[in-house]
């Protein structure tokens, strides 16, 4: 606030500057085309020097009001992303990632240029209007009546084509992003249009894209292009009214009632100098309509209420590691889409009446196929969605009870989708560590990569631990960035560390290597391991088989396996797949009769 | 490695991020090379180019006279001529419109040039990415390509967009006004030119420092939108390690740099607009200040003249103000101009066809397909067929069987010739796959991937994705003939129910079903099927049972088997291990084997086991 009364205070002194070089000049040439040319000098100097001054200034208003705009934009990106960290899977499931970077780039923009350029140009307006009429009516008041009727006609004028604009824009942004989602479905589906023959049928839809896109930069370019003319023309009109009036007065003399070549000249340079604001004010009116659209859509985000939020306990000072939970039951409430047309309940429960206890050190495995629920409850423990109370207890405080950070920070989840940032390799592995580059943070990346058996990957890479990887630098398979963020999880020594199926997508030998390196966490912390692999599960010493929502079996490998239930059918059907593995067959020969054919 | 126990962390990363983020950014301002290669998308509106390029010099041409007419103006008051000032007056305002319209052709004609060239570079570009081998897709992210064809196209295009060819014009202007003002007037000249140095040590001041901010802006915003996009997507990371707090430090830095970077933009842009602002009034003052040292009446320095130098003067420093953006754009259109020209430089591109002669039928004549010798491997050293050889006869149901990774997807895809065998022949219908075009040989198939892939339209237009303008009759027999009439004309909207992107408001069971309409609606003679895995309840099984069946019939079909029933129900099963086609036969004479078929049948037997075991389970529970 105090940048904008600054800021006008400057723009109200560059328009008084304005002003008195306009009079100023006025006197001096008339001084210079009188009787005594000589002491032009005088009013020279003074012009000379008030021209600093609004020089300054200028520079200084557009300074204050300018970084007030942008000083606005960064603290509302900066409470955006502080919002968006609060925010939960509810939220992110209503509001996609695109329309959350929608509103972070176009609408974060629209309220700084409603901030900047709009405040700027409203306030100069307030400025202008005395400094050059002054300059006008001391010179003749009719001339400036007949001068200023056109000038509400160039602010119309700008107003109602920028309107135009203003739309044109939004529709051209609207078909690029139309034309990059054809290009996106067609590339990412570049199997099926090549499997089906669909090449023709692609390249017709991309062509009508590419067509639309031309067609709306086009008719924005004309919009656009004809803002120039239209208003040249408006103002045209009204340096018409001056040069026909204001030379019947040049004309008449001031003797007459007319007017000097100073005051004709220092007129029409005042009057110049309203067309710009006038331009301006047409343009700041939509500016502020879309400053405060954009800030009401930004408000959809900041206005977001976060489904889980800190407990009223202190964090506790030491976590002891054990877990216990009781009748915890989750349903992701009432979604509209392929169950909900599929005719089943429209809020299914995910998980119904899990109970178990997890002693400080021990390690658990939580067995289960695709959508037994594993992963929604892993989630819960650490509150990463909404746990109901009273069903999770960290060392028996309920977890809904404490504080976020360090309940999150004591029960860490690594998650099975292996997100990696585009960044270093390094400060992936590092991202739970606050000085990832000292020299001790070095050693411990090298070790957990060692340990996550991605060391001489790393290493290999084109600028080692730190390629930058992702989406624009280095291309990692799936089994490398499973790795990678296995050992970002290996480095961060929570007490109870939850590892969700962390071996998918990595080969039989190694992961026996990384099964070694889980034994030596289980060794030192609590561990759950989420796995459908038996080979993972059997290391830990207890199991629990969780089907549909519901925990069917549990106990030890050897006693789920004696059981002959669920699991120990899973134990044999992977005791087979490894057998057949392990087995060499010849290719066989093709039948006689296809040889004899070829 | 350098380590720096430093209260700002991540110096070397965020080293590596800039380096990373800036390199992409820049391109050298001007390159000929890629000018020369961008001229063929210009040369068929080249006639739009002459005409912008012919009106920038009759704009500048006009400007060169109009201060030159506000002079006279001012002459003609003094002259006491009526008649001639209103004339000039009208000239003025003619001139001022008639300036504003050529900009107008001028600027529109550049843009359709520009944007009409690019729209054919993104065609070019399109149809190249339709003739990139698969392996080409395997390791490109396909973000990146997308960006290829609209991003760093935009940014070539801002060459004609942004007026940074205009900088011709006003380099014209500049010379013809400096020989204006010289010939008019050369001691009035060099004394209004006195006041340049101050503008002149200004805008050199400027001009580096403001390229730069204004580059580092661009740059900062690209790693700002690239650092929140990330965050979104990987909320669930950040949230789950607690690194909220780090994070936002991290994006801070990045938030401060681009406000900062903005700020010194906004600060040299300011200085310069004022410096320009000023330097009339100075002119202004010094002529005065000389004219009134000299006497007017002593020489012909007059108040009209005086008023041309100002007008002359003030055109004379309008370009500057521009120079730092249009560099920048200039050379952030020459890097998408290298960007997209690298790409079309790939050069793994799908090769032609065979010559016709090939297309001799070389296998027996009832030959469906057939795999003789077969190698291949997507990445090198890692064999996924070895030596494979089968065949299926026309009419013949195979089902293709094996452990994931034995390589039985792999075989559809040399069949579609999605990927080339490395050795050995592949036959469809008697004829080598290389021998037809390729879009001749898909013609001959239909497939139903394991993952359906949905297109967003309607169910009839997914149906018939086949035809350009589908046959409603025809879906809709397809549809009854797999059993799912009823389940999609229940929707609302019938078969004209709209399908989200990727198919996204269908289940796994209808998604299925919709591929097995489409195989009926092609009615190609060859069928390739990739067995969903995903378990569906045992309604929406039986129902897919039935419809594959119906698809099956009166067609070589080669079926990735992953159930029992689907099996059992082939004429002939070809057992995959590791790469290699180690048994051929009927179930039961492969049952008998007892080798690695048998291993497999077992090992299934075992998983339907535990989901009767669980379904057990559950009824236990529930009772």
């Amino acid at each position: 606030m105090p940048r904008y009364v600054i800021g006008g205070l400057m723009l109200a002194a560059f328009q008084l500057a304005m002003n008195r070089i306009d009079l100023t000049s006025m006197r001096a040439i008339d001084v210079v085309l009188g009787a005594h040319p000589g002491d032009a000098w005088k009013p020279a100097a003074i012009m000379l020097a008030l021209a600093l001054g609004a020089f300054v200034a200028r520079v200084a208003s557009r300074w204050y009001i300018f970084n007030a705009g942008r000083d606005a934009e960064y603290e509302l990106r900066f409470e955006l992303l502080e919002k968006l960290h609060q925010l939960g899977a509810a939220f992110y499931r209503k509001m996609s990632a695109g329309e959350i970077m929608s509103r972070s780039t176009n609408d974060l923009q629209q309220v700084r240029m409603l901030f900047g350029f709009g405040m700027l140009n409203l306030l100069n307006l307030v400025f202008v209007f005395p400094s050059a009429i002054q300059v006008m009516t001391s010179v003749s008041v009719k001339l400036t009546f007949a001068c200023l009727a056109n000038l509400p006609l160039v602010t119309i004028v700008t107003r109602w084509i920028s309107r135009g604009l203003f739309s044109r824009m939004r529709e051209n942004q609207a078909s690029l992003g139309r034309m990059s989602d054809v290009l996106q479905a067609n590339l990412a589906g570049v199997r099926v249009v090549r499997s089906f023959a669909l090449e023709e049928r692609e390249r017709v839809r991309f062509e009508k894209a590419n067509r639309d896109y031309l067609d709306a930069s086009l008719a924005l370019a004309r919009l656009r292009g004809s803002l120039g003319p239209t208003v040249g023309a408006v103002a045209a009109a009204g340096y018409l009214v001056f040069f026909w009036y204001g030379s019947t007065l040049l004309l008449r003399g001031p003797q007459h009632g007319g007017v000097t070549p100073g005051q004709f000249y220092g007129f029409w340079s005042a009057f110049a100098r309203m067309t710009w604001p006038m331009i301006a004010v047409g343009f700041s009116v939509s500016v502020v309509q879309r400053g405060r659209a954009g800030f009401s859509r930004l408000r959809d985000v900041f206005s977001a209420v976060p489904e889980v939020v800190d407990g009223p306990r202190p964090a506790p000072r030491h976590v002891g590691g054990s877990l216990s939970v009781e009748h915890l039951g989750f349903s992701y409430g009432t979604r509209t889409g392929p169950a909900a047309a599929g005719g089943e309940k429209a809020s299914r429960m995910v998980l119904e009446d899990v109970t178990f206890r997890v002693a400080p050190g021990e390690s658990l495995a939580i067995v289960g196929r695709t959508g037994s629920g594993k992963t929604t409850l892993a989630m819960l423990l650490a509150r990463l969605l909404p746990t109901p109370a009273g069903t999770v207890r960290v060392d028996g405080v309920d977890v809904c009870e404490l504080p976020l950070a360090s309940l999150r920070s004591a029960i860490g989840y690594a998650q099975q989708d292996a997100f990696l940032f585009s960044t270093t390799v390094a400060r992936n592995i590092a991202f739970s560590l606050d000085e990832p580059e000292s020299p001790e943070a070095v050693n411990r990346i090298r070790g957990a990569a060692g340990e996550a058996q991605v060391l001489q990957e790393a290493l290999s890479l084109p600028e080692g631990f730190d390629t930058v990887v992702g989406e624009r630098g280095v291309q990692l398979s799936g089994g490398q960035k499973q790795r990678i963020a296995l050992a970002r999880a290996l480095i961060w020594e929570p007490q109870i560390l939850i590892l969700d199926d962390p071996l998918s997508a990595v080969d039989a030998k190694t992961e026996a290597a990384i099964l070694q390196a889980i034994d030596r966490q289980a060794a030192r912390r609590t561990v759950l391991l989420i796995t459908h692999r038996i080979a993972a599960a059997s290391r830990c010493d207890r199991i629990v088989v969780l089907d549909e929502g519901r925990i069917v079996e549990e106990g030890t490998h050897d006693e789920l396996v004696a059981a002959g239930g669920i699991y120990a059918a899973f134990a044999e059907e992977q005791q087979m797949a490894r057998e057949l593995e392990e087995m060499t067959v010849p290719s066989i020969e093709p039948p006689p009769a296809e040889r004899a054919a070829s | 490695m350098t380590a720096r126990p430093s209260t700002r962390p991540a110096t070397r990363a965020e080293k590596a991020l800039r380096t990373f983020h800036e390199e992409s950014a820049i391109g050298k301002a001007y390159d000929l090379r890629l000018l020369r290669r961008l001229w063929p998308f210009v040369k068929p509106h080249a006639s739009f180019v002459a005409i912008s390029l012919t009106t920038l010099v009759l704009i500048a041409a006009i400007n060169w006279v109009r201060p030159l007419l506000l002079g006279d103006v001012v002459r003609q008051a003094g002259n006491h001529d009526a008649g001639r000032l209103i004339r000039d007056g009208l000239a003025i305002g003619g001139l001022l419109v008639l300036v504003q319209s050529l900009t107008y052709v001028q600027m529109y004609t550049m843009q359709v040039a520009g944007a009409r060239a690019m729209a054919d570079l993104r065609s070019v570009v399109f149809r190249f990415f339709q003739s990139l081998r698969l392996r080409y897709y395997d390791r490109t992210p396909v973000g990146r390509l997308v960006t290829r064809a609209t991003n760093d196209v935009d940014a070539v295009n801002e060459l004609f967009a942004s007026g940074a060819l205009n900088a011709m014009g006003d380099l014209l202007s500049l010379v013809g006004v400096v020989a204006l003002m010289l010939a008019l007037d050369w001691r009035l000249s060099i004394v209004s030119f006195l006041a340049l140095p101050v503008v002149g040590v200004i805008v050199n001041y400027v001009r580096t420092r403001s390229r730069a901010a204004y580059r580092e802006a661009r740059a900062r915003t690209a790693r700002l939108n690239a650092f929140l996009n990330e965050q979104v997507n990987g909320i669930a990371v950040v949230q789950a390690f607690v690194r909220e707090r780090s994070m936002a430090d991290e994006f801070d830095g990045i938030n401060v740099g681009y406000r900062d970077a903005n700020k010194r933009s906004i600060y040299y842009e300011a200085l310069l607009d004022a410096a320009i602002e000023m330097v009339s009034t100075l002119c202004i003052a010094s002529i005065l200040w000389f004219s009134g040292m000299r006497g007017v009446g002593a020489h012909p320095i007059t108040f009209p003249l005086l008023v041309t130098f100002t007008q002359y003067i003030r055109q004379f420093f309008e370009p500057v103000s521009l120079l730092s953006q249009r560099y920048t754009l200039l050379q952030s259109a020459m890097a998408g101009a290298e960007r997209v020209f690298e790409l079309l430089d790939e050069k793994d591109v799908a090769p032609a066809a065979l010559p016709p002669e090939a297309c001799a039928p070389l296998g027996p004549p009832d030959e469906g397909i057939s795999l003789e010798h077969v190698e291949f491997s997507y990445k090198p050293g890692v064999p996924v067929l070895r030596d494979v050889s089968f065949s299926a006869r026309r009419g013949e149901r195979v089902a293709l069987v094996g452990a994931t990774g034995a390589g039985k997807s792999t075989v559809a895809s040399l069949l579609l010739r999605l990927y080339e065998a490395e050795a050995g022949v592949v036959r469809v219908l008697g004829c080598d796959v290389r021998s037809y075009e390729p879009h001749e040989l898909r013609r001959q198939f239909s497939v139903v991937p394991q993952d359906v892939f949905l297109f967003s339209g309607t169910v009839l237009s997914n149906v018939a994705i086949s035809d350009a303008s589908p046959d409603r009759a025809k879906a809709e027999e397809a549809l009854r003939r797999v059993g799912a009439y009823e389940l999609f004309a229940r929707r609302d909207g019938g078969l004209d129910a709209r399908v989200d992107e990727r198919g996204q408001n269908f289940s796994a069971g209808e998604r299925q079903l919709l591929a097995f309409a489409r195989a009926v609606y092609r009615d190609a003679p060859l069928l390739v099927l990739d067995e969903a895995t995903a378990s569906v309840d045992s309604d929406t099984e039986a129902r897919l049972q039935r419809a594959l069946e119906e698809v099956v019939r009166g067609r070589t079909s080669l079926v990735i088997a992953h159930r029992l029933s689907t099996i059992r129900a082939a004429d002939r099963i070809v057992c995959f291990h590791k790469g290699r086609v180690v048994e051929t036969g009927t179930h039961e004479e492969l049952l008998e084997r007892g080798e690695v078929y048998a291993r497999l049948y077992r090992m299934q037997f075992a998983h339907e086991q535990a989901i009767q075991a669980e379904r057990r389970v559950h009824q236990e529970i529930g009772a």
